[in-house]
Formats: structure tokens, C-alpha cells, sequence
């Protein structure tokens, strides 16, 4: 029975294995002429396609900006590392890889290679290594490990995020807000309850209405991104948001899913829109309805970094980098922006600028009171968070809808 | 259309199926083909219509040579065959089926199917609803519906495989009358069976193949004794039996019913005794074969006892069977009774393992070239079985049964082997008798039944008469029992 | 023990399917604008450059190698066992179970590891005899059973990570917290390599290869596989040596997926098998289902999953062109054995 099948069930298993046939994935520029100095290679892992237009784009725009400013840098990378992508295969392998290929300099951009990216760095302690959103260097931190070649990097998001709150509440109609969350973790919580605060911000302050009639819910899908089979699908969570009353959602995943259904919400008639994330382009996807983006900007800290690998001067750090109040849009010195979007209207746009300045002049939303969602207090009457108190909420804020922390 | 045939041979590897036939079907004429399975019936009736290719010998439509390379050749040229398993595409509807095959328009007119389909059907009192799914007809009118496309391709000449099984007797009048017509509008019918019943009552010639080729030819009226003669041909002198002096009560069968979903068996008495050998003799499909299963514990007894020494075994799985010493020795030697890809030595390792996890090769060695040389298998003890003669295969099937059997079935022990070597496997289980085993066998050769046997069962269509002592029965009789006079 | 046709020939057979899809994928890398040389050169020094790249082409191997032994015996008996994806897939969950409930006893990590990797086999072997019981006893072809334990296995695995197992504060599905390093296996140096996985590997397809070639149950096996109704009448009870080879390929799987907990990710993750029993299908079938081709079949798919990784990274090429490259050498063998049993044909009529 076997053998008379086998031909053709070769055959299925054959194309089963053939996940995208071979495209080349981008116009390969050579790599970039030394032109000055001897090369610095570096290495970036990403955790998804280098062209999302989501997080890992912005990593792979920030490796291109070091290597424009940095002389002879070059960088090396490998996308997609993920085991649903790369099965068989670890971050911590991948990295040497790269180090096999030159790389002096490894860059973990995920908080999904956390354990891979310290085991890396603890068997190569002459390889510098930057963990984009980790907390393994942060003295004051829960995990502190004390490796000498470890750099730990995260923007202050938060403020791109309370400005993408305020920008969807100010521009709900039905009060209802609805937030496309990723997996659950510290800083998703964090994120999510900073757009949950800019939206309250917008809903009582500058509109006047009541808080308990803003509706702010977060669905989790499981991961950064679609894993066909093993998360949530993010399209079918943007539609269950948008048919069910919310007109605003806010994306917290690396990948735009939220802007493309919201076009098509919008192409049958309905007034929606959506915020994106992470990428300062990832509006272009569907312009019509974003109303703007809060990015990352991660080029300038890779520059310093890089810079002081190269050039001597590297000591482990824990950088938590926030916009620059006098241009939060400005490359080479903001690590945190928000692009605005086609579908803000004029005065909307205005409203967000005067919030803006509220924020450079010392606003403080995550300021006392505030109550989490089980009801335990969270900051007294005045007290404003520590740096450790934001990085590590416990759970979501009061008036948030949505589970706080994942189980059944 | 004039149908003449003429030495058409055709051999399939070791076995020659057709050998030097010559067969004339006037236009107008219905022309029975008569013999047992594997005579060679229907590898004559595939070459004629296309679906094999003669190694040699020639073919004649009305008067000139014709090359036919394929069953649309066939079709074309006016020749249509109905298998018996009809070619048809279950899943689809009766026009649908209808439509297949015609060739030229690619568009197709269901509205136009219909009606013609229908004015057809007309003709000869068929009645199957055009827009009915074929999976859901009976066998009688998917027959039908073939019939009325072949026709409607063109075909002036048609042969019938085994029509009559598995349909109704009304269906089967209507298929009768049917033919009649249509030889009487000039057509020329071929009908392939081993039915004497069915050829004596439709066929205007009839020609007896046996062993790939013609026994002979007869015309209606037809003696039917002298058929059964053509088919299973003359009583040669009859070696003497070995006289093996018969124990006492091996198995006892009592009121035993057996059926498959074409036959029931029922009310069987009979008392097989040591020693003992008992043929069962009839048509292919008359129900010895459920018999010989119901026996070896492969087919559970719809009701009745199966005593063996006392214990019944009825409704015992096949292992229990086989613990007792019953063996069952299938005729399919390379389907059922050997693993094709495996050596003799694997075999003999197999029914005969050594204690232990481990094969015991050199044990294995020993025991496979002893029972060669006992069996006479000519073939390596390391080469696949499947490339052993068929006279060494089935050798090397009795050669695996394990000693002290008490009874052996056997379906058809010698079918295919010449007579040395048939006569070879006789002695081997003649000496299981000596020691006191019963036997029993079935074989579509009524000398080897009458030669071998101490008493036979005779089958016809799921009616048991006897059991017959040998001695009393002629092979003209056996015949007439065979083909259901009492 | 002959096993038909001379070792040589197939040899010759696969040697011939290779260069082959050697050359159509030289003439897609060609057009793509890349130096067919140079990037099997880049694929070769990626797996077998050096001893840690070397090392990481035999973590891959091991599962492969494991699950290929197991297919070995299912393909022996005359079964397509689909559904080891699922049983390298139960292996891991299972080893997980164990680990997570033993972590915090005060028992030695060696007995704890043991135990773990036990009870993967166990877990592998039942889900691979519930895909039997289901093809004996329930009439399911093992081909779709295992196809829908497939399934399950995957849906059970991501509950257990997205639910029961979470990491604390946390629900993502990208995998429980990792097992503290007691609890990993022991690996050669700074190799991720596991001195002990590798051992496991190799046990497994000797043993296999030993039990099929010269034992009865071996023996006993392939007349089912040949010919289950022969063998009935023969007097071996097919029903039972059906679910015996499900059960030690099932057994065999699992310890794929505990390996792959124990060894390799240190933690249960919704890709834990990373394909390998699918891989291994082809693994096997490509070895013409002889033990003594499978490790070197195995080897080869192993180090052009770890070599391809070049692609990307110097040529800026998609990855997945490795599966490609698997893909096509698949459809040579196939096509030069469609060849080769024409040419036969044609040669003795």
C-alpha cells in the first residue's frame, strides 16, 4: 500500500514544503562602499519581513541610517526570526551567523528573543549586543543580569501612544475605541494603558463628556503579528471592532491589518479610521483613514552605540529614550514621534499640537489617581509614577476593557 | 456486422491466455462464449473490443482486416462492450453518462440527450430516469443505460460480459428481448458466460473455450451434457485413489447457514471425518467458496454449529480456527497466500519462529532448505517468492503449514500447474491424510474432484446436494448437478 | 535480509535525482542574478564550515533522524503515518507536563530529564495509537486520522501555551518560560549540541535498523505492510502488529519532541516540532526506506535547513528557496524512479 501512494503523496508533501517560492525579497544594493575607515559590521535579527512597515522596518531604516552616517559600517540580517518561520532554528544561532559573517555587533530586536539574546550574549562577550526593549541591563530593573556587552533600548512610547488616544478619542464618534493589542506583557500593558490615558485626556478635557461613556477595549491576538493557526487573526479582530460599533482602532501589533480594514469599512460608506504603529510610514498603506502614527525612531541610539562600539567608549546601558519636545518629528534626535495622518481634520491636528506642548510643558498623565482594573490603587491622589512603576504594570488600568494579563 | 476472429493468441507473463481461437458471428446471430473463469473468455472479448492487443492472429470486420488499437478504435468502428462491472461514471446523472464518449460537438445538449435517450429507451422497454444519478440505479439498468450509448455510438456489434449476474429476472427478460431485437434488425450479439441456462436460451451458436482454447462449438438445440463435457473436458483414466482407511468424526457442521451479500448457504449437515477428502464441486460462485471460508473460520456462520472434537467453533475469530489445525490454503497465492518481496526463508521464519527476539538465521536456513528439498520448490530460499513458478509458489504455499494439521482447505490446490506438478502437490496432501487430516478442496476440474475425493459436495447457485461418494459419480453427472438438474 | 534491489544502485539512483535538482536550482539562482557557486558554496560553509555550524546541523539532525527511524517501521507495516507531526508535537507536550511537574521536587535533574523524555515517548506513542486504533478499529484511513490528530495536537499545544502554562504575567503565544538550565540537557561545550540527544539519535535508528532487519517482530512487520491479508492467513495478528509499529514510531516521535523541549528550545513553543515530522516523511521515502540511507538522507535536509540560512543573510534571497531546493530534489528522485521502473518496463516486455 505504501509504495503505490508514494508518488503522489511525495508529491503534496513536496509543495507542502514550499512555503513562498523563492522571490527575492529585496533589490540588494551591495553593500555599502567603505568609504571612509575600516568596516564595522553589524548584525540585525528581526523578528519579522524587514519591510513590514511595522517594527522591523523601522529596525532595518535604522540600520540603513547608520550605515549613511557611520563610515564603513555595513549591516547583515536575518528576517523573519521566528520559529514559525524559521523552524528549527534559535535567535542565538542565527547571531552567529552573523557573527560568522563579520559581525562585531548583534542586534536583538525583539522582546520575543529575550532568553535567546541573553544566552548569545553570555557566550560571546566579545560581540556587542543591543536588545531592543529588554530590561536585562536596567540596574533598577526586575531582571538585571550585569553583562558587560549588553545594551538594552526601548523609545518612550508612551507618549506616541497617549497621542494616539487622544487623536481617536477626539475623533470617535460613537465613544467607542477599540485597541488591536499583540501578546500580553509589561510593555504591551504599559502601551496600551499610556493610549488608554491620552484618550481619557481628549474625551474629558477637550470634548467635556463624561468618562464612563468612553469605551476603550483591547483584544489580544497572541503575537507581534499573524501566526496563521497560532494567534488570533488580526484582520477578523480590526472587523469584529468595526462591526460592532467602535469607528477608531488603534493598532498595538507590528503589522497594519487595523488601516486595511478600516479602508474597506470606509470604502462601504462608514466614517472609521485607525491608528497604526511603530513604522513612521505605515499610514501610506491607507492614508484615507489614519489618523496618524506614534514610530519608533531607533536610528540615533544605534548611531551612539554603534559609534561607541566601534570607536571604544561601549559601556552596558539601559536607554529608555524620549521624544525631543522641540521636534518629536526630528530624525536625528527624536526616538519617539507621531507622524500625523491624512485623515486628521485641521482642527483635530490643532487640538493635538496644543496636547503636544501640554505634554513637552510637563503634563503628566500617569499621575495619581489611578486605579487598576481589579480595583487595587495604583498611584494616590498626586503621586506621579516612577520609571519602574510605568515599565512594570501589573495590570490594565480602570475603565479599560480587555483581560489584564492572559489565562483562563 | 460479420465478426470473424481468427488464431488469436494473447499471453500474460507464465500464463498463455489465448491460444489459436478462431470464431466466425454472422451479422444477425447471437454467439454464446462459453468456459469456465480463467478459460480465456474475456481476454478474447477485451482484444476484439480494443481494450487489449493480440500477440498475434487477425481480425476481420464485415469481410476486411481491421486493426483495432483502442476501445474508441472499437466504438468506432461499430463494436461496443458491456463489462461486467459497468464502465460508467457513478457520480453523474444518467444523460451525463449517456453523453461520455461522444466525440466531435463540444457542446453538449442535455435537452437533446434527453429526448434521444428516452425515444432509445423506448425501443426495447427500458425505463431508467435520464436525470437520475448512476450511483443510485441497480446494476440491471446501468447495463441498460450502457447498452442504449453504445448503441447510440454507433455500435452494430455488441458483447455481453456476464450479463445476467446481479440483475433481476425481469431486467434479465428485457436484456434477453432486447438482444433478440436487435440481432433481428442485422446486429450481431456476443454473450460471454458460464450459465448454460442463459446461452441455451438465447444463443444461436455457441463456442466452448477451456484452457485458452476452443473445446468446441454447438448449435441451438443444444444437449447440455455435452456443453459441461466441452467445458470441463473428457474423463481421462482415473489413476486409483490411495486408500487412506477414514476415522472417526473430525467436524461436525450443524445447521450451518452461511452468506455473503449475493448468496445464503443454509441447513448444511455434514460430517467431515479423518483422513477423509471432500470436493466440492460447481460454477464458479455457486457457493462452495463461502463453504471452504465458513470452514477455516474466515467467514462467520450466519447460524448453525461447526463442532470440532466436540467444541463449537462458530463465530470463533480465524487465530482459534488456527490453533485447532485448521489451515486454509487461499487459490490467489500471491494475494493472499504468500508476501510477495519476501524469500521463502522469511516465510519459513515467520510461521516458524525461533524462541527469542532475534532471527535465528542460520536455524531459519536449515529449516528453509530442508523443506525445499521436502516440497521439491525449485527457487533460492533467498530470492522474493513472487519470482517462483507458479507450480513452486503454490509448493512453497503448502510447504508453510504447519505439521499435526487436522484439517486442510483448500480452494482450487492445482489450478494453473501442470500435471507433474499437480500431481506433486497431491501426494504431499494425500500424506497429510495418512496422518490422519482431513481435506478439503474445491477445483474447477471435475477429474481432479472425482480422482481425489472420497465423497463431493456438489453447489449450484446456493443449493447443496449431496454428499456423494466418489465412486458413485461420473464426471457427465457432475456436470448435470453442476448446472442444477437434480 | 535482502531488501531487493542492490544498495549501490539506489545510491546511483538519488546521486543521480540530486544533480539533477542541482541543476534546476542553479538555473533559478542564475536568473535570480546570483552566482549558483557561490551560493551552494555559502549553503556548504553554513552547515559544515565549522564545528559549531556542524554542531547545529546535528541539533537539527537528531529530531530528524528520530522521527525517520519511527517512519521506517510505520512505512514497514504498510501505513502512511501522517500524523507524526502531531506525536513529535505530544512528545514535547508531554515532556513538558512532566518537567513542569517535577521542576520544583528535590529529585536529581538526570532522573528528572529521564523521566521527562519517558513520558514524551509515552505521549508520542499514545497519539500515534489512537491514529491506529482509529484506522483499525474505527475504519479511518491513518492518512486523514492522522492529519486531524494533527491538528488537535497543534490546538492542545497552543491552549496549553496561551493558557494553562502562560508565563506568568504574561499571554503570548510565543512560548512557556524557559526551564531553569538544570533541566537542559547537558551540551558539549559551547556547542548547543546535546552530547545525549546525539546518543538518543543514533540509538534510535540502529535500533530500528537492527529490529527491522533481524528480528521476527521486524520480519513479522513487513509481511504486514507487503501483504496484511497473506500475513493474516499466515497467522500473525495484523491488528496487533499494526498498532505496535504506530506505537514505536509514535514512541520514536516523541522523543523527537521531548529532544526539541529538553535540548533545543528549553521550553514548550507552538512551532515545537519545527516540521521535522513532515520533513522526515521525505527523510524516509527518499532513503527508499532503508535504515542505512536515512542518516545520511537526514544529514543532508539537515544542513540545508541550517546552510540556507546563508541565503539571506550574503545574498539577500529569500530563505524559503531552501525549501525549494528540498522540494525539487523530491520531485527528481521521483521523477528518476518514474523513469527508471518505465525504462524496466519497456526493457522486458
Amino acid at each position: 500500500m505504501p509504495r503505490t501512494h508514494s508518488a503522489s503523496l511525495a508529491l503534496v508533501l513536496a509543495v507542502a514544503l514550499l512555503p513562498g517560492c523563492g522571490k527575492k525579497s529585496a533589490p540588494s544594493p551591495a553593500p555599502a562602499e567603505p568609504s571612509a575607515g575600516p568596516p564595522f559590521v553589524f548584525g540585525l535579527l528581526m523578528v519579522g519581513p524587514y519591510n513590514d512597515r511595522g517594527w522591523s522596518q523601522a529596525h532595518y531604516d535604522a540600520g540603513k541610517y547608520v550605515e549613511a552616517r557611520l563610515p564603513g559600517a555595513q549591516m547583515i540580517y536575518v528576517d523573519k526570526v521566528n520559529p514559525g518561520d524559521r523552524p528549527g532554528t534559535t535567535p542565538a544561532q542565527l547571531a552567529e551567523d552573523l557573527v560568522s559573517r563579520g559581525a562585531r555587533l548583534v542586534i536583538f530586536n525583539s522582546d520575543d528573543m529575550k532568553d535567546s539574546c541573553l544566552d548569545f550574549a553570555k557566550a560571546h562577550p566579545d560581540i556587542f549586543v543591543i536588545h531592543a526593549s529588554g530590561d536585562n541591563a536596567w540596574k533598577e530593573g526586575k531582571d538585571y543580569k550585569g553583562l558587560p556587552n549588553l545594551v538594552n533600548i526601548m523609545g518612550r512610547m508612551e507618549y506616541g501612544k497617549m497621542m494616539a488616544g487622544f487623536a481617536a478619542a477626539l475623533a470617535t464618534q460613537t465613544g467607542r475605541i477599540g485597541y488591536l493589542g499583540p501578546l500580553i506583557n509589561d510593555e504591551t500593558r504599559r502601551l496600551t494603558a499610556s493610549a488608554f490615558l491620552g484618550a481619557r485626556y481628549a474625551w474629558t478635557k477637550y470634548r467635556g463628556r463624561d468618562p464612563a461613556e468612553l469605551m476603550f477595549k483591547v483584544t489580544w491576538i497572541g503575537f507581534w503579528f499573524n501566526l496563521p493557526g497560532v494567534t488570533a487573526d488580526p484582520t477578523q479582530v480590526a472587523d469584529d471592532f468595526y462591526n460592532s460599533g467602535f469607528d477608531v482602532v488603534l493598532s498595538g501589533i507590528d503589522t497594519t491589518e487595523a488601516l486595511v480594514e478600516a479602508r474597506k469599512m470606509a470604502g462601504t460608506g462608514r466614517k472609521v479610521f485607525a491608528v497604526p504603529y511603530n513604522y513612521v510610514g505605515a499610514c501610506e498603506t491607507a492614508p484615507e483613514v489614519c489618523l496618524g502614527v506614534p514610530y519608533f525612531n531607533w536610528g540615533p541610539a544605534y548611531l551612539r552605540h554603534l559609534r561607541a562600539a566601534r570607536e571604544g567608549g561601549w559601556q552596558a546601558a539601559w536607554e529608555w529614550n524620549g521624544p525631543d519636545w522641540a521636534d518629536i518629528n526630528d530624525p536625528d534626535r527624536s526616538a519617539v514621534g507621531f507622524a500625523k495622518g491624512r485623515a486628521l481634520s485641521p482642527e483635530l491636528s490643532v487640538a493635538l499640537d496644543q496636547f503636544a506642548g501640554e505634554l513637552a510643558g510637563g503634563l503628566a498623565l500617569w499621575s495619581g489617581p489611578l486605579t487598576l482594573q481589579d480595583g487595587a490603587e495604583y498611584l494616590r491622589d498626586g503621586e506621579r509614577a516612577t520609571d519602574r512603576q510605568v515599565w512594570y504594570l501589573p495590570r490594565l488600568l480602570e475603565g479599560m476593557e480587555g483581560q489584564s494579563v492572559a489565562g483562563p | 456486422m460479420n465478426i470473424a476472429l481468427e488464431n488469436i493468441s494473447k499471453r500474460f507473463g507464465e500464463v498463455q491466455a489465448n491460444e489459436g481461437i478462431s470464431l466466425a458471428v454472422p451479422a444477425g446471430t447471437i454467439h454464446g462464449i462459453l468456459g469456465e473463469n480463467g478459460a480465456g473468455k474475456s481476454t478474447l472479448m477485451k482484444i476484439l473490443s480494443g481494450f487489449i492487443r493480440a500477440d498475434s492472429g487477425r481480425t476481420f470486420l464485415d469481410g476486411a482486416p481491421a486493426q483495432i488499437r483502442g476501445p474508441a478504435d472499437a466504438i468506432r468502428l461499430g463494436i461496443g462492450m458491456l463489462h461486467q462491472d459497468p464502465l460508467d461514471f457513478p457520480p453523474m446523472t444518467a444523460v451525463d453518462n449517456f453523453l461520455a464518449g461522444r466525440t466531435g460537438a463540444w457542446r453538449l445538449s442535455r435537452p437533446d440527450a434527453r429526448r434521444e435517450l428516452e425515444e432509445r429507451q423506448a425501443d426495447f422497454d427500458f425505463r431508467v430516469d435520464p436525470g437520475a444519478r448512476v450511483e443510485n440505479l441497480t446494476v440491471g439498468e446501468r447495463q441498460q443505460l450502457e447498452m442504449v450509448r453504445l448503441l447510440s455510438l454507433g455500435a452494430r456489434a455488441l458483447i455481453l460480459d456476464e450479463p445476467t449476474t446481479g440483475i433481476s429476472a425481469l431486467q434479465k427478460d428485457r436484456l434477453f428481448a432486447a438482444l433478440r431485437k436487435l440481432a433481428a434488425d442485422g446486429k450481431s450479439i456476443i454473450l460471454i458466460s458460464h450459465k448454460l441456462r442463459d446461452v441455451e436460451m438465447l444463443c444461436d451458436e455457441v463456442t466452448v473455450l477451456r484452457r485458452a482454447r476452443v473445446a468446441g462449438r454447438a448449435q441451438a438445440p443444444y444437449d447440455l451434457n455435452e456443453l459441461v463435457r466441452l467445458m470441463f473436458g473428457r474423463v481421462v483414466t482415473r489413476e486409483p485413489r490411495l486408500e487412506v482407511p477414514t476415522g472417526g468424526p473430525l467436524l461436525t457442521l450443524d445447521g450451518l447457514a452461511v452468506e455473503d451479500h449475493r448468496l445464503r448457504l443454509a441447513g448444511l449437515n455434514l460430517e467431515i471425518r479423518a483422513g477423509e477428502v471432500i470436493g466440492l464441486a460447481g460454477l464458479e460462485g455457486s457457493g462452495q467458496e463461502l463453504f471452504l471460508r465458513a470452514c477455516g473460520g474466515l467467514l462467520r456462520p450466519a447460524a448453525g454449529r461447526l463442532r470440532l472434537a466436540g467444541r463449537d467453533l462458530a463465530g470463533e475469530p480465524y487465530p482459534v480456527f488456527r490453533d485447532a489445525g485448521i489451515a486454509y490454503v487461499p487459490a490467489a497465492r500471491l494475494e493472499e497466500g504468500l508476501v510477495a518481496g519476501l524469500t521463502p526463508a522469511e516465510h519459513f521464519a515467520i510461521v516458524e519462529p525461533g524462541g527469542g527476539l532475534v532471527i535465528d538465521w542460520k536455524l531459519t536456513m536449515e529449516q528453509a532448505e530442508r523443506r525445499i528439498a521436502e516440497y521439491d520448490i525449485r527457487g533460492a530460499a533467498t530470492g522474493p517468492v513472487d519470482s517462483l513458478s507458479g507450480g513452486n509458489q503454490q509448493r512453497a504455499l503448502l510447504s508453510l503449514l504447519p505439521p499435526g494439521l487436522c484439517l486442510v482447505l483448500l480452494e482450487h490446490p492445482t489450478r494453473g500447474l501442470d500435471v507433474e506438478s499437480a500431481s506433486a502437490i497431491w501426494r504431499k496432501l494425500l500424506d497429510r491424510c495418512a496422518d490422519g487430516a482431513a481435506l478439503v478442496f474445491t477445483s474447477s476440474d471435475l477429474e481432479e474432484i472425482l480422482q481425489y475425493s472420497d465423497r463431493v459436495l456438489v453447489f449450484f447457485g446456493g443449493q447443496v446436494a449431496g454428499p456423494v461418494p466418489a465412486s458413485a459419480m461420473t464426471v457427465e453427472r457432475l456436470g448435470e448437478m453442476m448446472g442444477g438438474q437434480p | 535480509m535482502k531488501e531487493g534491489r542492490p544498495g549501490w544502485e539506489a545510491a546511483v539512483r538519488i546521486g543521480l535525482a540530486a544533480g539533477l535538482a542541482v541543476v534546476f536550482v542553479s538555473g533559478l539562482l542564475a536568473l535570480l542574478g546570483v552566482s549558483p557557486a557561490r551560493a551552494f558554496m555559502e549553503m556548504a560553509s553554513g552547515s559544515v564550515g565549522s564545528a559549531g555550524k556542524l554542531a547545529d546541523v546535528l541539533v537539527a539532525w537528531v529530531p530528524l533522524l528520530l522521527v525517520a527511524s519511527g517512519l521506517l517501521v510505520t512505512f514497514a507495516a504498510g501505513l502512511w503515518n501522517i500524523g507524526i507531526e502531531g506525536q513529535v508535537m505530544m512528545g514535547a507536550v508531554f515532556t513538558t507536563w512532566m518537567l513542569r511537574l517535577l521542576q520544583d521536587a528535590a529529585l536529581p535533574p538526570a532522573l528528572v530529564l529521564a523521566l521527562a523524555i519517558g513520558a514524551g515517548m509515552l505521549g508520542g506513542a499514545l497519539w500515534a495509537v489512537f491514529a491506529g486504533l482509529l484506522k483499525t478499529h474505527g475504519g479511518v484511513n491513518e492518512i486523514f486520522g492522522g492529519l486531524g490528530l494533527n491538528f488537535v495536537a497543534s490546538g492542545l499545544a497552543l491552549w496549553l501555551i496561551f493558557g494553562p502554562w502562560k508565563r506568568p504575567g504574561v499571554g503570548s503565544m510565543s512560548g512557556t518560560e524557559p526551564f531553569p538550565e538544570a533541566l537542559w540537557l547537558p551540551q558539549i561545550g559551547a556547542l548547543r549540541l546535546s552530547g545525549w540527544a546525539l546518543a538518543l539519535g543514533v540509538l534510535g535508528i540502529v535500533l530500528v535498523g537492527a529490529l527491522l532487519r533481524g528480528t521476527y517482530f521486524g520480519l513479522k512487520v513487513k509481511a504486514v505492510g507487503r501483504n496484511a491479508r497473506a500475513a493474516f492467513l499466515l497467522g500473525i495478528p495484523t491488528t496487533r502488529y499494526m498498532l505496535s509499529g504506530f506505537a514505536l514510531c509514535g514512541a520514536l516521535a516523541g522523543a523527537a519532541g521531548a529532544l526539541q523541549v529538553t535540548a533545543v528550545y528549553h521550553r514548550l513553543i507552538p512551532a515545537i516540532s519545527s516540521g521535522y515530522g513532515f520533513l522526515g516523511l521525505l527523510v524516509a521515502m527518499l532513503s527508499g526506506y532503508r535504515a542505512l540511507a536515512v542518516p545520511f538522507v537526514a544529514f543532508f535536509f539537515a544542513a540545508l535547513n541550517i546552510g540556507s540560512i546563508q541565503l539571506p543573510i550574503v545574498f539577500r534571497l529569500d530563505s524559503s528557496l531552501s525549501g525549494v531546493l528540498q522540494g525539487m530534489l523530491v520531485l527528481c528522485v521521483l521523477v528518476v524512479h518514474g523513469a527508471r521502473r518505465r525504462f524496466r518496463r519497456e526493457a522486458a516486455p
